[in-house]
């Protein structure tokens, strides 16, 4: 039993049905009590987040903002690779994030995406990374993101297409979102905890709910 | 100081690329009506061939001997590159490009580098990372420290009484006298330099002549001798031929090293840095140029040789490389790093590093690739931002102008396009620009809206024409 037990708690090993993280795992808060509690504390760093979804402008972005500014305001930098319009920073600055601090890069290519996302992780002055994809991406390139996010204390999240659902990812977690009444609703497609399995949708309310909605 | 370099031919060759497999022996021709022999390497020296020997007979003893021809001018820009080096030991610097030695002073700087024994070897080592073997000779006079480093004598005579102690012993015939003058020193049975210090002035001089007295002054540091400063060229400019063709930009990494070494320790020594650098890489007919820029400046080697193999990456060569040439014009005053000294930042936090991703993907992707933008305060959204090709090294950027904040925090922007908008409506503020937009100036009443599909749209309505117009998206 004791041998069983040193093996057990040997760092090299992977259990996939491993609890939540452990509680002093690094995070950004989400700015939601709810789905810091879901995530395990709020935005994961040094994970491979996916948020699949349609169509861009929902408040995806938006959902992020907390995150975003606890990043700036820590000396980060933010990086936006590809973002599929162009950002309005001094709305950004109105949310607490440092428009200094934000990078983008254009890439055409998903490759270039993920491989400039990769320099971005490897780079300890980044603290967040934002990408956009478009189709089907190798896997391959996808398990080298995420193992520079593994090794890295940024939060990387690559925004992809809802299709992207059906092919298997080795990200640490995927996130579905729709646009809901009024606000967003997420779906743990993979991740740890007891969000994931439960496999129930978590309603996010919009921070400026509409009138009359 | 004086800091002799020998074999300043040879080293200059077996820099330019991998030296020839061992063995091979090497020579350095002076072409003309009868070639000599200029330098041998190691190997063709074993075999019996001597510098100054005629190339005929160099060849009667070597078998197939690599032959490189003597080059004067390239030799002469070498010593002054390698004085630009050693300008980080002292303010003043003097090359003597005949006798291939580059001098000195160096009494102020022996309390800053530890001693003169520590400050000898520190130089030393610089020269023998840039593949050079360096003869270093110290002592109170330039001329003393010419005779120490060709004796390679140890000693470092620091006062006037060790000086002649140091140099009782040395031989006349080392003295760099003319062959009269040391030939009647010989005829008159003085064989070191301490029988001719005992004896008196006046009869050397009348016997020998003024020379060997001035040279005996110099020696002692009776006589101060005035060397001219060396001031280095303001911009870099490195240029390396290969002595094979290249054909892969991966085989480049090696000979792109040692140049960026070399820039690396010639900008230590004049105390710049830079941002940016060209690379042309010759073919025969044709060159091919190369940029690469930097957020910061930065002259560390490493870190150059990473970013130029990303962007080398990219090429194709069109044609054999035969020449590499390394270029910076605007030279740079080095970072300061005051800040980063005093300022106890906490753990999490990241404010004084530098990305290094940037340049790295610019290298690959093109200068254009990574931006920041800027607010220009303008109030029109569409208008109020520009790309800054330098984000890293932006400080602050202006916060949003009052009239700016009346469009609300929206996160996505683009140009109006015309909308008609569904649903519910939640308004925002107005925006006005005035007399200064040349009556093209905007009233805009702007709204949040949802569309159909879930986008939460960020909108406004021109109020001269009453239409809709879709600015960007909210979240």
């Amino acid at each position: 039993m004791g041998a069983l037990d040193t093996l057990l708690d040997h760092p090299a090993l992977w259990r996939g049905r491993s609890a939540t993280p452990a509680p002093d795992a690094p995070v950004w808060p989400s700015g939601h009590a709810e789905l810091d509690r879901a995530l395990g504390g709020g935005w994961p760093r040094g994970q491979l987040v996916e948020l699949l979804g349609a169509p861009f402008g929902c408040g995806e972005t938006r959902l992020l903002a907390p995150m975003l500014a606890a990043c700036g305001q820590a000396g980060y930098r933010i990086a936006l690779i590809a973002p599929p319009a162009t950002p309005w920073l001094p709305g950004w600055q109105a949310l607490g994030i440092p428009a200094e601090r934000v990078l983008l890069i254009r890439a055409d290519a998903d490759r270039d995406r993920l491989w400039a996302g990769e320099q971005c992780l490897r780079d300890p002055a980044f603290g967040a990374l934002l990408a956009w994809l478009q189709g089907p991406v190798e896997a391959a390139l996808l398990r080298r993101l995420r193992l520079a996010a593994a090794e890295s204390r940024a939060c990387a999240i690559l925004y992809r297409p809802p299709q992207a659902a059906q092919q298997p990812s080795p990200a640490h977690q995927r996130l579905q979102w729709q646009p809901a009444r009024d606000g967003l609703q997420l779906l743990s497609l993979k991740g740890h905890g007891r969000w994931a399995r439960s496999g129930q949708p978590l309603h996010i309310p919009d921070p400026h709910p509409l009138p009359g909605t | 100081m004086a800091v002799e370099l020998p074999h300043l031919a040879l080293e200059q060759l077996a820099r330019s690329a991998s030296p020839p497999a061992g063995g091979t022996p090497l020579l350095v021709v002076e072409s003309g009506p009868r070639p000599r022999v200029h330098a041998a390497s190691r190997a063709a020296r074993r075999a019996g061939v001597r510098p100054g020997m005629a190339l005929v007979d160099a060849l009667a003893v070597l078998d197939t001997p690599h032959l490189v021809e003597y080059d004067p001018a390239a030799l002469h820009a070498q010593l002054e590159r390698l004085a630009g080096v050693l300008l980080q030991f002292s303010d003043h610097v003097h090359p003597e490009p005949a006798a291939q030695r580059i001098m000195l002073e160096v009494g102020r700087s022996r309390r800053l580098f530890g001693g003169l024994e520590a400050l000898r070897e520190q130089a030393r080592q610089t020269l023998a990372a840039l593949g050079f073997h360096a003869r270093i000779g110290l002592a109170r006079s330039p001329a003393a420290a010419r005779l120490l480093a060709g004796l390679r004598h140890p000693d470092i005579p620091e006062t006037a009484e060790a000086l002649r102690r140091t140099l009782g012993p040395v031989s006349l015939q080392a003295l760099p006298l003319s062959a009269a003058t040391r030939e009647a020193l010989q005829a008159t049975g003085l064989r070191r330099l301490e029988d001719l210090l005992r004896l008196s002035r006046d009869a050397l001089a009348q016997r020998h002549g003024l020379e060997l007295i001035r040279l005996l002054d110099q020696l002692l540091g009776r006589q101060p001798e005035t060397l001219p400063r060396f001031s280095p060229p303001a911009e870099l400019d490195l240029p390396l031929r290969l002595d094979h063709e290249i054909h892969a930009t991966t085989a480049l990494a090696f000979p792109l090293k040692r140049l960026l070494r070399q820039a690396e320790a010639q900008l230590r020594g004049i105390g710049r840095s830079l941002q940016g650098m060209t690379l042309d890489l010759q073919h025969r007919e044709t060159r091919t140029r190369l940029e690469l820029e930097l957020g910061e400046p930065d002259i560390r080697a490493t870190q150059w040789l990473g970013l130029w193999q990303t962007r080398l990456e990219r090429v194709t060569l069109e044609a054999p490389v035969i020449g590499l040439r390394l270029r910076a014009e605007r030279l740079l005053d080095p970072p300061t790093t005051g800040a980063a000294l005093l300022a106890t930042a906490p753990d999490d936090h990241a404010t004084g590093i530098t990305p290094t991703a940037p340049a790295r993907i610019r290298a690959r992707l093109g200068n254009a690739a990574v931006f920041g933008l800027e607010n220009r305060l303008t109030p029109l959204p569409e208008a109020a931002q520009q790309p800054c090709p330098q984000p890293e090294a932006m400080r602050r950027t202006n916060t949003a102008t009052p009239s700016q904040e009346v469009c609300g925090s929206a996160f996505w922007v683009q140009d109006p396009a015309s909308i008609a908008p569904q649903g519910a409506l939640q308004p925002l503020g107005r925006l006005e620009d005035g007399w200064w937009d040349h009556g093209r100036d905007q009233r805009r009443d702007y709204a949040l809206a949802r569309d159909p599909r879930g986008r939460r749209l960020w909108l406004f309505r021109c109020l001269r024409s009453g239409q809709w117009f879709h600015q960007g998206y909210w979240g």
